[in-house]
């Protein structure tokens, strides 16, 4: 209950906030009759609608995660980012094994098959990609090669 | 599942690594179909043939607020890179004169060269009342709701000003009140033509030839100083009264960073491309007329045209 | 018969050992990558390019390759769909609906092979049509018009709003989710930035892959880690593969109504082959009704979507062929590597050049053979990815979504989106909102726009416009229907279960 109306609230100010910026489009000296404004803020009406039907006419409570899960979700997401920003810099396969590794081990805690997964795919997905489809993958940071 | 990969893979290895190994790089500045791309997978694929390079030039698609991402990518961040071209027209001109790169001018990057032109076009469905240009400036003059044009380019852009000037020559002012749908490419603005959704397709020769050849279309006027070789039934938009050229020239610019002589290499392949006997039958195949400027005098082209295009550009209020 | 000469020009053209390799090493290269998240027939395609030029292949050899790499794509599509619900490319997004829950329910190796010959007949008819019906069928296109494709794409939203959800609140905040991404860039009719905060990582817009790797793909490990690998797709019972005939020829309508109404899908310009799919799912499911139980794992809904999806991709080569449109992203970029051939599509190529066009056409009947035989027998090839432990997989999986997002563009910035849309995935499909309409939204959402801003333009701003030709009045009703009719049902007819799981 409580989920839905939350989530049916939040959806209605991020869509006046969406409708508040959508009038703030800049319009050119030849617009067109609807322009660029009004189909954003039309989504954006709608959008208000069915947020406040969905925080007045809640379904059932969905089943959360609490505590150490909800930690783990954050926490993977935290490594995600971290990967996102490290493969450039980094290099494909350093990155790759260590946030191959984390997940591994958040999905199955067995160590030894968490530093198998990471190793295993960062080389094999490395190999897959640059020389099977001839992605352009850098291997290690141009610092380590020299 | 690996050891198929790996199978598979040692088939397909030798190919990967050949075009992965510092191949020069063309960069289309939109998607895959378009003249940008046509300019580099062509240029690219006959300076292979032709042995003026000794790999298979690559082509990258970096489509984005109309070739704006690509230009701003060259130079913030491959401002000296010696293997990168990228393929401009005149759409690449009239972005910078309107100012549409986000403060970037012409004088960022360096342009090396034009090797053909795609002439402009107006054309109607086969069906049409209006049987020349006079027929369809006359009408929007009369009524200027009653003519929609549908053109592959956005709102102000190379395509749009085509009737716009056309227009101003004939001495209609009013500019605001001619109508023009932008689509995604020539060939859905002539679609929507021939469905006759809308009266009139501005665009460039190149668009129309597959659709002129079956006769769905009759095209009123070229926009050259004189009729195109293998269309000589098509009058130009200057006979008919209304002092208008507008060509769509297709070439390269490369980063600003690099040397004169790699600048000096760039050009002379380019040159040779030009004078190469595909290119030749490229263009034959694809209506584009001659129009080679390579070199040091192009980029004073290219600062001339983006002078005039901001000036009209200003007279009909495109921009400010 | 005109059709038989020049169908044994094609194959006199197609039927040589070397291009009959070459349709083998595409197909397969094509079923790998149609199967990997992220990569899909576009990209892929996309990525092979370069090669045929390395190869120095003629035309008609780069093009057999090139053709049988995408129809492989369009059938691989379907294998993580069912195996991991994560669908491999756009496309083959409705395969999940049914496909999942019947290898959960252990039928994997059946849903496999029946998914299989489904993508075969839609692709086999498909191709038949393109020969028979290519330079009639290109006219269609110049029936639809700015107010006719406005009122499809409103079809589109209206009839996923009564299937998506058990609550059409939720589904259509789900497609405004979706749209109101889709406006974010670039205005394509004033060509200024719209919603992009100033960022210039967004005049782009949002790819839509982007989002669905997100969406998908990422959203599914998070859901591996709060449930650490139990109760999960990977825990799916592999039975003995054998052909499902009862299904086959229980499906046999489904498949032949599926892949007409996924051509003609195919054949309307911009609107390819996630349309085609969609339209398909949703005619069977209209026609089954609620007891045809949908979105459980039945074995229609996985013959419907993937001849509609197989079927809309021949399809999507008409207007290609003929008109130089492409129906689809991986039909522009098909049309791409003829312009570089030097062919130029339009009406007058099946005249100009007969040899292209019928080896082409040969070639895609070869390979549909070839993937055939491909997909069937060696389908326990593709169930053993589920054997592989998820511990292994899903980190592979998102390793394989990062590499795929950032060879896209090679941008940090998307991998980031991608993680965001990873976490909205999870709470939307937490609080049971479903998230195809968000993707469909994304997809479909510049096209609405543009079309009824174009509409608006050539009618002066007159809204009757919309409505002033029978085929779009024919779509308006269809639209209002497909929303309002689950309204009044709702009671009568529980839904089993929400589809987008």
């Amino acid at each position: 209950m409580a989920s839905d109306r939350i989530f049916g609230l939040v959806a209605t100010l991020v869509a006046l906030a969406y409708i508040a910026s959508a009038t703030q489009i800049q319009t050119s000296f030849l617009s067109d009759p609807v322009g660029p404004r009004a189909f954003p803020i039309g989504i954006g009406i709608v959008a208000v609608i069915c947020g406040i039907y969905m925080a007045l006419k809640p379904d059932a409570e969905p089943n959360w995660p609490v505590g150490k899960t909800l930690l783990a979700i954050g926490f993977a997401i935290v490594v995600l980012v971290i990967y996102a920003l490290a493969l450039k810099p980094l290099g494909f396969i350093i990155p790759t094994a260590i946030t191959a590794g984390i997940l591994s081990y958040q999905i199955s805690p067995i160590a030894k098959n968490a530093v198998l997964a990471g190793a295993g795919l960062s080389v094999g997905l490395f190999v897959v990609f640059k020389f099977l489809l001839g992605l352009g993958l850098v291997a290690f940071p141009k610092w380590i090669m020299g | 599942m690996r050891t198929i990969k790996t199978l598979l893979g040692s088939a397909v290895i030798s190919m990967g690594m050949m075009t992965s190994a510092f191949a020069a790089e063309c960069i289309a500045p939109a998607n895959p179909g378009g003249g940008w791309d046509f300019t580099c997978r062509q240029i690219g694929k006959i300076m292979y043939d032709i042995k003026v390079v000794d790999k298979p030039i690559q082509v990258t698609n970096m489509a984005g607020a109309g070739g704006g991402l690509a230009f701003n990518h060259v130079v913030a961040e491959r401002g000296s890179d010696t293997d990168l071209i990228i393929a401009a027209s005149s759409a690449t001109s009239t972005r910078l004169a309107q100012d549409a790169y986000a403060g970037r001018t012409a004088s960022d990057v360096r342009f090396v060269g034009a090797i053909g032109a795609d002439p402009g076009v107006i054309v109607v469905g086969k069906d049409s009342p209006f049987k020349n240009l006079g027929d369809l400036i006359n009408a929007i003059k009369a009524k200027p709701s009653s003519v929609t044009f549908a053109g592959g380019s956005a709102v102000g852009g190379f395509d749009h000003l085509k009737p716009l000037m056309l227009l101003q020559r004939a001495g209609f002012t009013d500019i605001t009140k001619v109508k023009y749908i932008g689509v995604d490419g020539g060939a859905d603005a002539i679609t929507q033509t021939i469905g006759g959704f809308t009266q009139a397709m501005t665009g460039d020769m190149s668009e129309i030839v597959g659709f002129l050849k079956a006769g769905e279309i009759r095209v009123l006027a070229v926009l050259t100083e004189e009729r195109i070789a293998g269309f000589e039934d098509i009058p130009t938009a200057k006979e008919q009264g209304f002092d208008v050229v507008a060509v769509n020239w297709r070439g390269l610019y490369v980063p600003k960073g690099v040397s004169d002589e790699v600048f000096n290499t760039w050009a002379d392949r380019l040159q040779k491309v030009a004078d190469s006997d595909e290119w030749k039958a490229a263009m034959k195949a694809n209506g584009l007329a001659p129009f080679t400027k390579v070199g040091a005098d192009f980029q004073g082209y290219v600062d001339q045209v983006v002078a005039e295009v901001r000036q009209l550009s200003k007279d009909i209020g495109v921009i400010k | 018969m005109d059709i038989f000469s020049n169908l044994a020009l094609g194959f006199s053209i197609a039927f040589s050992p070397f291009t009959l390799m070459l349709a083998i090493v595409g197909c397969f290269l094509g079923t790998i990558i149609g199967a990997l998240p992220g990569l899909g027939p576009s990209n892929g395609v996309a990525i092979l390019i370069p090669i045929t030029f390395t190869l120095g292949l003629d035309a008609t050899s780069a093009l057999v390759l090139m053709t049988s790499v995408y129809y492989g794509a369009m059938y691989g599509g379907r294998i993580s769909s069912i195996l991991l619900n994560i669908p491999g490319d756009e496309p083959a997004l409705m395969t999940t609906l049914d496909g999942y829950p019947m290898a959960k329910a252990g039928r994997a190796g059946d849903a496999l092979v029946l998914s299989g010959v489904a993508s075969f007949v839609g692709a086999f008819l498909a191709t038949i049509g393109l020969m028979l019906l290519a330079p009639l069928l290109a006219r269609v296109a110049y029936l639809f018009g700015p107010a006719e494709y406005f009122a499809l794409y409103l079809l589109a939203f209206c009839t996923l709003g009564g299937m998506a959800s058990n609550n059409q609140a939720k589904a259509a905040i789900a497609s405004c989710i979706g749209l109101g991404i889709a406006m974010i860039g670039v205005d394509n009719s004033s060509g200024l930035p719209r919603l992009t905060g100033g960022n210039l990582h967004l005049f782009d817009g949002i790819d839509f892959l982007v989002a669905i790797v997100g969406l998908f793909a990422i959203a599914e490990v998070f859901f591996f880690i709060e449930s650490h690998g139990k109760d999960s797709s990977i825990g799916v019972k592999l039975g003995k593969v054998t052909i499902p005939w009862k299904d086959i020829n229980d499906t046999k309508w489904t498949m032949l109504r599926s892949s007409v109404v996924g051509f003609i899908a195919g054949i309307l310009p911009g609107a390819g082959a996630s349309l085609g799919s969609f339209m398909a799912y949703m005619t069977e499911k209209a026609i089954a009704g609620e007891k045809g139980g949908f979105g459980t794992g039945v074995p229609k809904g996985i013959a419907a979507p993937e001849a509609g999806n197989n079927a809309a991709a021949g399809g999507a080569l008409v207007p290609m062929l003929t008109l130089g449109v492409p129906g689809s992203g991986t039909t522009a970029v098909l049309l791409a590597l003829l312009m570089t051939l030097n062919i130029t599509p339009g009406p007058t190529l099946f005249t100009d050049r007969p040899d292209v066009v019928w080896g082409l056409i040969a070639s895609l009947l070869i390979s549909n053979f070839v993937l055939l035989f491909m997909n069937v027998p060696m389908v326990k090839i593709f169930v053993r990815v589920l054997q592989v432990p998820a511990w292994v997989l899903l980190p592979g999986v998102t390793m394989i979504s990062f590499v795929g997002i950032y060879s896209l563009s090679g941008s940090y910035f998307d991998l980031l989106l991608m993680v965001a849309f990873g976490a909205l995935g999870y709470v939307l499909r937490k609080l049971d909102i479903p998230t195809v309409p968000v993707i469909l939204g994304i997809l479909l959402g510049g096209n609405m726009e543009d079309a009824i801003r174009r509409a608006m333009v050539i009618s002066d701003g007159e809204w009757t416009y919309l409505f002033s030709s029978p085929i779009a009045i024919g779509l308006w009703v269809a639209a209002i229907a497909g929303f309002v009719a689950p309204m009044f049902f709702r009671n009568l007819l529980k839904k089993p279960q929400a589809v987008s799981d």
